[in-house]
């Protein structure tokens, strides 16, 4: 789920939790307010009517009678005032029942006794709480009406708001993880944002690439430099078996000794010189201009190892069309490529096997082109290995793939080509190159 | 043929010297573009082999001037380097070959050859070997008027051995000089004997190929007559 669906699921759930919780608590509220004003209305009342019999006497209430006793129509309120027994003192204010007029209705009574002459009188005002429970249920409703609109409209708000809070982050994503190719540019961006944390965040992502880019460029120029410095030596180790296999009074016992050397110092040029292909195309070193016809670039491969084809008595059948070109290559590049995985279906092939190459449309529009041949074959743990430097597999200690298939994988690398393969053991292996649209 | 040898691996340079002294090249060795210069004031020669990577210097500038004072001698570019834009560079300044190290001194000593046979227009190329014939240029054997059908290969190895005749040619130089460097991964291969052998079998039908010797454990070479 997204950042921002989660964060705006998040606040309207806890948004929703408190709207309930108010409902909920509304009728209780209510009552509490209400309560408290009864009782101030009470008060007010009671300091009315005292004042009135100051200024008037009871006489103003009774005329004549000895209680007084008045209520509103709908019995919501009454007053009522009667002597009472000297003794008797009160002054309360308290929830109880009264039976006026054969309906029993539940009322707040202040009662308060105070003396008048030398007589002692009770008044009792009564209000009605009945009355809020009437208003609870539309109240709770309204309430619920107004309060989902604002959570509607809050939600919205919320909504873009989160969403132009996080644009920085997936602006992070996706200028630094998934636009980005290795090796990054030197120079990243930064996104601007006001959030520390996605500056942070951009930041160290910057330094981590940063990081990689150094130890690929240092890694890269010491293979560059390592290989170059091998070189000269190389030459005066070789140069040095020639001339003295040239000597002319050499036994032949020193004389194969010496081949042998050089056979040594041979395999050590090549891998030398191998290293220092891979890093001159992975330092772009190699122009792409060229077109290839790859019927004629085939067919000049085998004509160049035919003897090792001849030697395992291997069938080789090409299969591709004649009219098929690479464009923006490069010729010795793609040369390479191609000789090395012929090279290697014939080294990994049994004696009379075959060789078939051939090339296709896939569905995609894409052009690709097989290599398969019907060898010893790859089990499946050591696929992913073949194209690494200097890895040996585990069919056979001795015969390691070396740095041929490495070659192969920088140079489709180098020209955005697709590498795939495809093994079974004892059956053969195909690999399948394809140009990416 | 007098040679300057411009190279600043002292060993190298030393060992390229023993080399060409057998075929009567006469060396002069320079380790710096300074000492280089001093050598081209004061002589001439045929060819002049730069290193490219030197002390003081980069070779290309010895080749710069030194193309203005010596434009009869022969340049041949020697490096490490071997990079494109270096290789395009000095070809354009007008070197007339490029040897990536490592090389064999016999590879070296093959390119001055042919560069010798291009500047001097050597047309009559027809080199006598047994009672055969062969023509180099147009790539063919012959055998009194009758040519010899010989594949791209095996006429490359032929003609290889013919230049460098009495010299033993291991399996080694003679792989490298046929397929190049990458090619040479599986050293114990008997691809050279299998040529070889088809060789001297078409050869054979007409005439003796006693002067095409098998050195036991070393290589292979070419009698001279």
């Amino acid at each position: 789920m997204k950042l921002s669906t989660k964060l705006t699921l998040f606040i309207t759930g806890s948004k929703l939790a408190v709207v309930l919780l108010f409902l909920l608590a509304l009728p209780f509220l209510i009552k509490q307010i209400e309560s408290r004003y009864t009782t101030y209305t009470l008060k007010q009342q009671k300091k009315k009517v005292l004042s009135i019999i100051q200024k008037n006497g009871l006489d103003y209430y009774f005329q004549g009678d000895v209680t007084y006793g008045s209520y509103t129509m709908l019995k919501e309120e009454f007053v009522a005032l009667l002597p009472v027994a000297d003794k008797f003192k009160m002054d309360t204010i308290a929830d109880s029942k009264r039976l006026i007029e054969s309906d029993t209705l539940d009322y707040k009574v202040l009662s308060y006794t105070f003396k008048q002459g030398n007589k002692n009188y009770l008044l009792e005002i009564g209000k009605t709480t009945e009355r809020s429970d009437q208003y609870n249920k539309p109240l709770q409703r309204f309430a619920l009406y107004i309060l989902l609109a604002l959570i509607v409209i809050t939600i919205l708000i919320d909504l873009t708001f989160i969403r132009v809070i996080i644009r920085p982050l997936s602006r992070i994503i996706k200028t630094k993880l998934l636009n980005s190719k290795f090796p990054f540019k030197s120079e990243q961006k930064r996104i601007i944002t006001s959030t520390t944390d996605f500056k942070y965040l951009d930041e160290s992502l910057i330094n981590l690439m940063n990081q990689i880019n150094d130890a690929f460029y240092k890694e890269r120029e010491f293979t560059s430099n390592a290989s170059h410095e091998l070189m000269t030596p190389i030459s005066v180790l070789q140069s040095k078996m020639e001339n003295l296999l040239a000597e002319e009074n050499l036994d032949e016992k020193s004389s194969i000794a010496i081949v042998e050397m050089m056979k040594t110092v041979s395999r050590l040029k090549n891998i030398t010189s191998s290293l220092l292909l891979i890093s001159r195309i992975e330092n772009d070193q190699y122009i792409k201009k060229e077109n290839v016809n790859l019927f004629m670039l085939l067919s000049e491969i085998t004509d160049e190892i035919g003897h090792r084809l001849e030697e395992k008595h291997l069938q080789i059948h090409i299969n591709v069309s004649q009219e098929s070109i690479l464009k923006n290559v490069n010729r010795d590049l793609i040369f390479q490529l191609f000789f090395n995985l012929i090279h290697n279906a014939i080294k990994f092939n049994r004696e009379r096997g075959s060789i078939t190459i051939e090339d296709g449309k896939l569905n995609n529009g894409a052009y690709e082109i097989r290599i398969s041949d019907t060898g010893i074959g790859i089990p499946p743990a050591d696929l992913s290995l073949i194209f690494d430097r200097f890895k040996k597999t585990n069919l056979n200690e001795d015969v390691g793939f070396g740095l041929g298939l490495a070659i192969v994988k920088s140079i489709a690398l180098y020209h955005n080509l697709k590498l795939e393969v495809y093994s079974e053991v004892n059956k053969g292996t195909t690999f399948k190159i394809s140009k990416k649209i | 043929m007098k040679v300057l040898i411009v190279e600043d691996e002292k060993t190298l340079a030393f060992e390229m010297e023993a080399f060409l002294k057998k075929s009567f090249y006469v060396c002069d060795i320079a380790h710096s573009v300074k000492s280089a210069n001093e050598n081209l004031e004061l002589n001439q020669y045929d060819f002049i082999l730069i290193d490219l990577s030197l002390p003081d210097g980069d070779g290309l500038e010895i080749l710069k001037n030194a193309k203005m004072s010596h434009p009869n001698a022969s340049y041949i570019i020697i490096t490490a380097r071997s990079n494109l834009k270096d290789r395009v560079t000095g070809l354009d300044l007008g070197a007339d070959d490029y040897l990536p190290k490592p090389f064999y001194l016999l590879e070296l000593q093959s390119r001055m050859q042919a560069i010798s046979r291009r500047k001097f227009g050597i047309t009559e190329e027809l080199l006598s070997i047994g009672q055969f014939k062969v023509d180099l240029p147009k790539r063919f054997v012959l055998f009194e008027e009758q040519v010899i059908e010989l594949s791209r290969k095996e006429f490359d190895l032929l003609s290889y051995l013919l230049l460098h005749k009495g010299r033993v040619l291991t399996r080694v130089q003679l792989s490298e000089h046929i397929w190049g460097t990458f090619v040479n991964d599986d050293f114990d291969s008997n691809y050279i004997d299998a040529h070889i052998k088809n060789i001297r079998k078409k050869l054979n039908a007409w005439a003796e190929t006693e002067w095409l010797e098998t050195v036991r454990g070393v290589g292979y070479r070419v009698k001279k007559s």
